[in-house]
């Protein structure tokens, strides 16, 4: 047992959420245009001019939370499908589940739907579809101990179905218009609207993890121990998988297909509190939105005036920690 | 240390009758070349032959076909009229203007990719070691890309396609450490790798203006479409030559996918072998790139196409090159053609006929990743 296997996890969950709270108040005092930190710092302390008060409230804010909501999203999907597939690789972005949830986005528009509560269950259950190809390639005998061919595997689907994508918006300029600004993950120019419609599925998702984090931590050390200590394995990957289809779902419908995330918070996590997942899954929750809020302030400042694609960045983060995963002596095994 | 018993009479009928010298062996001819002074042969499989053969018949008749068809449908026969300088105006132009180029540029570009694919995946002894694999076309791309928005680096793109892919190709390598072109490792790391190009890619493409995004937007996801004539000529000049070198490697290439012991032991200067082949493969992607995108699948089917028409276990390299010439004029005829008017890019096309061959290659069980 090493030290980070005894830190105690209230002193840790305290330290991530004050660092989710100073993240906050950065991102809503910090922006590309014209209102600096001090303008917004007196919105945020009741005074501030009316301009002031209109960015920092109805452009940052609507940011900040959307960030929030779908950062806690893919920082804990991320955590539950590397448990899931027993693969530090997993990764709903890599794996194609977030593909597979814009890619049924896209298909429901073409059918020309439009209304935001349709988008964020027709995105759920992309997401469930890709979650459930992704756990029946990893039962294939050699493919489910093999990390990479899993990744390999995703990435592929994940090009297939952008190309499919591609091609079906080609075909309708309409759709085209609507979709390109979404498909490029981004927290920028979001509807607040769907920030709610997603709000029930969240907390159902979140009621799940609660349940399932004891047994999933059994199932972590294999099927037949946590058959002997009294859990159903398969009852639980079925509950497991749907709160990652409803995690993943909510957060592409919001923000668009951000991949990485799922990646490095979890890896996070890890080297801060040990591989148990009834640990990690609990700092995962404030570590996902720090992540994804700082990459989304390092977007708007990096290039200001302009703007970065939150995609880039997250990119830009996740795939050498991807590289440092397989760097290690061994090939990484959970 | 095997012993081996001869019979007497055997070994005597052995003496009597000794096997002739020269017979070839099962499914190879042998050709005899007498001059004075020289007495040289050769062995040339006669399955390979015959596919080689096979596949120049198919890209000839491909290529007449993609001269023919389109827009303003053509007879072969106005099609060799035109080609020849008679004719109505209009074929001409069609012909010679429009079409020769794009046909010429797909077989140039789909040979480039099959035969880089095919030298890298011989010399990482892994069929997925393709350059669109390990992110050599992302990277590419990006620095191509780079290149035409104008961040100030003013290189003409192949160049700078030839620079993106010798940085993918080196990180790629260095950051599988130890296990060097063995393994998985490697292969994970041009995943990253990709995955970073693509993103400044799509980065710097969201920094110009919208036209000029547009424009870039087919030759990002891989079209013959917004081809340039010198980028073309260029990768010509380096394709010829090029596959020269290959053929003069593969003998020792023959032995590099076997063992490192043997061919070492068999006087293979490896590592000359080896940097050759990888500079090769290297700067046939960035060339390819530069002209038509990165339409990374054809090095991946190019190659299977080959070694499962030729069964030989020598490298295909002739035949890859040949059928990812094939592919890529098929892929972009399909294109121009399904959805006429409207042009599918020919990335678009390979990627949705290659990702569920490779989907296969992967998730089969008995999957084998030596080629």
């Amino acid at each position: 047992m090493s030290r980070r296997d005894t830190r105690p996890l209230p002193v840790l969950l305290l330290a991530a959420g004050a660092v989710l709270v100073a993240i906050c108040v950065t991102s809503l005092l910090l922006g590309a245009g014209e209102i600096g930190p001090l303008d917004a710092l007196q919105v945020l302390l009741g005074g501030g001019s009316a301009e002031a008060a209109f960015v920092v409230t109805e452009l940052r804010l609507p940011r900040t939370l959307i960030g929030l909501t779908v950062g806690v999203a893919l920082g804990a999907a991320g955590a539950l499908m590397q448990t899931l597939a027993r693969n530090p690789l997993a990764e709903p972005g890599l794996l194609g589940v977030s593909a597979g949830s814009s890619f049924a986005v896209t298909l429901a528009l073409l059918a020309g739907a439009s209304a935001a509560t349709l988008t964020v269950h027709v995105a759920q259950l992309g997401a469930l579809i890709g979650c459930l190809l992704v756990l029946a390639a990893a039962r294939i005998q050699g493919v489910g101990n093999d990390p990479i061919r899993l990744v390999l595997a995703g990435a592929t689907l994940t090009g297939l179905l952008m190309s499919l994508m591609s091609l079906l918006l080609m075909l309708d300029q309409r759709s085209a218009d609507e979709i390109r600004f979404w498909i490029i993950g981004s927290l920028a120019g979001r509807d607040p609207a769907t920030l709610y419609a997603v709000l029930p599925s969240l907390l159902l998702a979140l009621v799940l993890v609660l349940l399932i984090a004891r047994p999933l931590a059994a199932l972590a050390l294999g099927e037949r121990v946590a058959q002997g200590l009294g859990h159903h394995p398969g009852r639980v990957r079925l509950l497991a998988v749907m709160a990652v289809a409803l995690l993943v779902g909510a957060a592409t419908a919001v923000a668009g297909p951000i991949i990485f995330v799922g990646l490095v918070v979890p890896f996070i996590a890890r080297a801060l509190a040990g591989p148990d997942i009834r640990r990690t899954l609990w700092l995962c929750l404030p570590l996902g939105p720090v992540l994804l809020i700082a990459a989304d302030i390092l977007a708007r400042l990096l290039v200001a005036p302009a703007e970065l694609p939150l995609g880039v960045l997250t990119a830009l983060v996740g795939a050498p920690v991807l590289l440092l995963l397989i760097r290690g002596r061994r090939l990484p095994t959970l | 240390m095997p012993v081996c018993y001869h019979s007497p009479q055997r070994a005597r009928s052995h003496h009597r009758r000794p096997p002739p010298r020269h017979q070839a062996p099962a499914g190879f001819w042998l050709l005899r070349l007498r001059l004075p002074g020289c007495d040289c042969s050769l062995l040339i499989p006669r399955r390979a032959l015959a596919v080689n053969l096979m596949l120049i018949l198919c890209l000839l008749l491909t290529a007449v076909a993609s001269l023919a068809l389109g827009e303003v449908r053509l007879t072969p026969a106005d099609v060799w009229r035109a080609l020849s300088g008679a004719g109505p105006a209009l074929d001409q132009l069609v012909v010679r203007e429009l079409r020769l180029h794009r046909v010429l540029a797909g077989i140039a570009t789909g040979a480039a990719f099959a035969l880089a694919g095919c030298l890298l995946q011989t010399l990482a002894r892994n069929r997925l070691a393709t350059p669109g694999i390990i992110g050599i076309d992302n990277a590419a791309t990006a620095f191509a890309v780079a290149s035409v928005v104008g961040t100030g680096i003013a290189l003409a793109p192949s160049a700078m396609a030839l620079v993106g892919a010798a940085t993918a190709a080196a990180l790629a390598f260095g950051l599988a450490g130890s296990s060097g072109t063995r393994g998985y490792r490697f292969i994970i790391a041009g995943v990253g790798i990709g995955a970073i190009a693509g993103a400044l890619t799509q980065f710097m493409l969201s920094q110009v203006a919208i036209d000029d995004a547009n424009a870039a937007f087919p030759w990002t996801v891989g079209s013959l479409n917004a081809r340039q004539p010198q980028a073309t000529v260029l990768l010509a000049a380096a394709l010829l030559p090029g596959l020269l070198l290959a053929l003069r490697l593969s003998r020792a290439l023959q032995l590099v996918q076997v063992s490192d012991a043997v061919s070492i032991g068999l006087g293979i200067n490896l590592i000359r072998v080896r940097r050759q082949t990888l500079a090769l493969s290297v700067v046939l992607t960035g060339l390819a790139v530069a002209v038509a995108g990165p339409v990374g699948l054809v090095a991946l089917l190019g190659p299977e196409v080959a070694r499962t028409l030729c069964r030989h276990r020598s490298v295909p390299l002739l035949a890859s090159a040949l059928s990812g010439a094939l592919i890529m004029l098929l892929a972009d005829l399909a294109g121009r053609l399904l959805m006429a008017p409207l042009e599918i890019p020919v990335g678009i096309v390979t990627a949705l006929i290659g990702s569920p061959y490779l989907l296969w290659m992967l998730l089969n069980p008995s999957f084998r990743s030596q080629p």
